[in-house]
């Protein structure tokens, strides 16, 4: 019962802070109090986020990396966390209303998909899910930045004014932010692909399922590798970079989405 | 009479109204040209980034002469695009004839015409404008009351509206467009390509936003002095396409009549600085930056017409004071309109005041020089105070009633009746010739905008100033002298 409630709070802290962000940016001027008061309530939902996962953990028995059931909630929660703390230093205030319906959306997705919490066990695996899962909350944010980027880059290019004029962050931040992101999440992908496919060559099941996940994967990583590669030796920066990360975020999802649909024993630990 | 025709941001976009962009030299020799010709009698021009428009007087206030004023003043902008293209820009043309063209020119005085509604700058060019076409010889009567009956209510709406406060500048506007791209300012570099007050003004805000200023001139020697002014560096024109690899933000302001940085220039620029985002701020009119840069990737342009777009809409909380502003224009158009109607029974008014004053004055003389000799200084001063105040009596309802048809058309027919009456005809085509060739009278409003109430008597209309001035001539000539 008390774990419902925590639950409960959660997702309500979330959808609160969803709606205070969402507020500020629609506003036309000012709106200062709802500007600090969505960090807040956000830390507040990351706060209850944590406990609800060790709550549930206990009674489950399970621990949390080792649990499909909260691969994708745990992504978001780390992502808000990363979010709280370098929101001022990098300037990205405004990604809030971002990271905050999509934790909304990842926790009450833990909740409806995926019934079960297979048994998965093994230390290699428990790296794997762990880096993956950190890797998947940068790759969150930066994909996060980078939908900012493109809108922001769009109403600039068209000459528009909006309601949102001077409150969504510099375009040379969102960039910035992007990228440091990716540079951060890019080892993690590494090594989660590394562990994935030894994993993959031990339990040699060649079902359909890790074979598409093992592809998601792969594309992920060359995505990332090619953003990180054309910015360092052509200048590819801004909008390229942008779209860039967002489909390789996608792929990223896509390999959580057959994960969490067809389970690890479709092949106990894909590559990501 | 007058007339006005011209296009503006209103109606036409930046690349038809940069067609028509004309220097201050090239005003000048516009308004001459205009006035060579028998259809005009004055001319000013107001030619800024927003708008052309020439104001014109026809020879005589008649629909044909208004007429051949308005195909004259179209001739004339016609072929002044003509150097650029003049295919196209007559559909642009805008027409106002009398009060409404005077409507017109107090709106755009009052910077109620402008796009930014409110904005200062436009008092300055009126004054400009009004200058060079004193210059040119444009200015006369009709045109040097007009315009600056049109500076004075300027400065009303100014004062007596909140129209003007919490401005935005297009100046602050660039620097919040250069925060959206790169956050803080600090450390960047401004480069100023050509001089223009408005650009000296962005330059200025960049500067003291902590960015560091590169001047590129034509004139190294202005280009020196601007960069001493605000404590940067400056670059041989030549050197345009290196200092825009080293540039943020791009303010260009030059009066070239093509484009001075192309997107063929910015691309090589950007592959140098590696996609590093560039902003570029083009104020000149006509353009001096191509407009397909913008399609390059992480390179920003905005235009005049796109920075006025983005102060205007910050302003919409002015509409209450755009109104009140409204009304006190209309106000002072419709007193300037009764003041234009009586111009045209001012010669009759004049001549049979003259008449009737000069027909007592020879029958005072006559007796002063007769029976009366004896008479001492004093008395003889009293007699013509008795003159004057007899003939203001005598002609006091007369006059009220001539002006006060003035407008209507029974006007004519009175007008008519007064002359052939008093055998007035001559008199008044001398009197009206004579105020077509009268140099205008010093304006004392260009300097204070209340000024017309030390000249003429409180609460007299515009017209009773004139009919004094000319009266007092008539006694200056007059007659009770020994």
């Amino acid at each position: 019962m008390g774990v419902e409630l925590v639950f409960y709070a959660t997702v309500v802290a979330y959808a609160v802070a969803t709606v205070l962000f969402f507020r500020y940016l629609a506003r036309p001027a000012g709106g200062a109090d709802t500007r600090k008061m969505g960090p807040r309530v956000l830390a507040v939902a990351a706060v209850l986020h944590a406990a609800y996962v060790c709550l549930a953990s206990v009674i489950a028995n399970v621990c949390p990396v080792k649990s499909i059931h909260f691969v994708a909630s745990i992504a978001a929660l780390l992502a808000t966390g990363l979010y709280l703390a370098m929101r001022r230093r990098w300037n990205i205030d405004a990604l809030g209303a971002f990271v905050a319906p999509v934790s909304l959306t990842f926790v009450l997705g833990s909740r409806f998909v995926g019934a079960a919490d297979p048994a998965v066990g093994g230390g290699l695996l428990a790296v794997h899910v762990t880096v993956n899962v950190l890797g998947d909350a940068l790759f969150l944010l930066a994909s996060g930045t980078a939908v900012l980027y493109l809108v922001e880059e769009r109403r600039l290019k068209q000459k528009r004014a909006s309601s949102v004029f001077g409150k969504l962050p510099p375009l040379d931040a969102l960039d910035l932010a992007e990228h440091r992101l990716l540079l951060i999440g890019f080892p993690l992908l590494t090594l989660g692909i590394i562990t994935g496919t030894a994993w993959a060559h031990r339990i040699e099941t060649g079902s359909p399922a890790e074979m598409a996940r093992a592809l998601f994967a792969y594309a992920t990583w060359v995505l990332f590798a090619a953003v990180l590669v054309l910015r360092a030796l052509l200048g590819w920066r801004g909008r390229r970079a942008a779209y860039g990360t967002i489909a390789g975020f996608l792929f990223a999802v896509a390999v959580l989405v057959v994960y969490l649909i067809r389970g690890p024993l479709g092949g106990a630990g894909g590559a990501t | 009479m007058i007339v006005v025709v011209g296009l503006s941001h209103r109606e036409a976009p930046l690349e038809v109204r940069e067609r028509l962009a004309v220097e201050a030299d090239g005003v000048a020799g516009l308004l001459r040209g205009l006035l060579s010709c028998p259809a005009i009698r004055e001319a000013l021009c107001v030619s800024t980034c927003n708008r052309i428009e020439i104001y014109a007087v026809g020879q005589q206030d008649s629909d044909e002469h208004t007429r051949a004023a308005v195909e004259a003043v179209q001739n004339a902008l016609v072929e002044l695009a003509g150097r650029n293209g003049a295919e196209g820009i007559v559909p642009y043309l805008k027409t106002h004839v009398r009060r409404d063209a005077v409507l017109h020119l107090f709106r755009v005085a009052a910077s109620l015409d402008s796009l930014v509604v409110g904005e200062p700058q436009i008092l300055g060019q009126m004054r400009e404008a009004l200058e060079t076409a004193k210059t040119a010889g444009g200015i006369g009567k009709y045109l040097d009351r007009a315009t600056n009956r049109a500076l004075h209510v300027a400065k009303r709406v100014r004062t007596e509206t909140a129209i003007g406060e919490g401005q935005m500048s297009i100046a602050s506007v660039a620097v919040d467009l250069a925060r959206q791209i790169f956050g803080e300012l600090t450390g960047r570099t401004a480069l100023l390509v050509g001089a223009g007050e408005m650009a000296e003004g962005a330059a200025k805000l960049l500067v003291k936003a902590g960015a560091k200023l590169l001047v590129v001139n034509r004139s190294p020697e202005r280009a020196r002095q601007l960069a001493l002014e605000f404590g940067g560096g400056s670059r041989p024109w030549e050197e345009l396409a290196t200092a825009l690899v080293d540039a943020d933000v791009v303010i260009a302001s030059t009066s070239a009549k093509g484009f001075v940085v192309t997107r063929a220039t910015v691309g090589k620029a950007m592959k140098a600085r590696r996609g590093r985002s560039l902003f570029f701020i083009d104020i000149a009119v006509p353009r001096d930056i191509d407009p397909a840069v913008n399609d390059i990737d992480n390179v920003y342009l905005y235009d005049i017409d796109n920075l006025s777009n983005l102060v205007a809409e910050s302003m919409q909380g002015r509409r209450a004071e755009a109104e009140r502003a409204e009304e006190l224009v209309q106000h002072e158009a419709n007193a300037f309109g009764t003041w234009t109607e009586t111009l045209g029974v001012t010669a009759t008014i004049v001549a049979l005041r003259a008449k009737v004053r000069a027909s007592l004055a020879a029958e005072v003389e006559r007796t002063l020089t007769g029976r009366l000799k004896h008479l001492a200084d004093g008395d003889r001063k009293a007699l013509e105070t008795m003159v004057d105040a007899a003939v203001n009596k005598l002609l006091h309802t007369p006059t009220t009633r001539i002006k006060a048809l003035a407008a209507d058309p029974r006007g004519d027919d009175l007008v008519k009746a007064v002359h052939h009456l008093f055998d007035l005809a001559d008199t008044v085509r001398d009197i009206e010739a004579a105020q077509a060739n009268d140099p205008p009278a010093k304006e004392e409003e260009t300097s204070s905008p209340d000024a017309p109430a030390t000249r003429a008597p409180a609460g007299a209309s515009p017209g009773a100033s004139s009919d004094a001035a000319t009266l007092a001539d008539v006694r200056e000539r007059g007659t009770f002298g020994r």
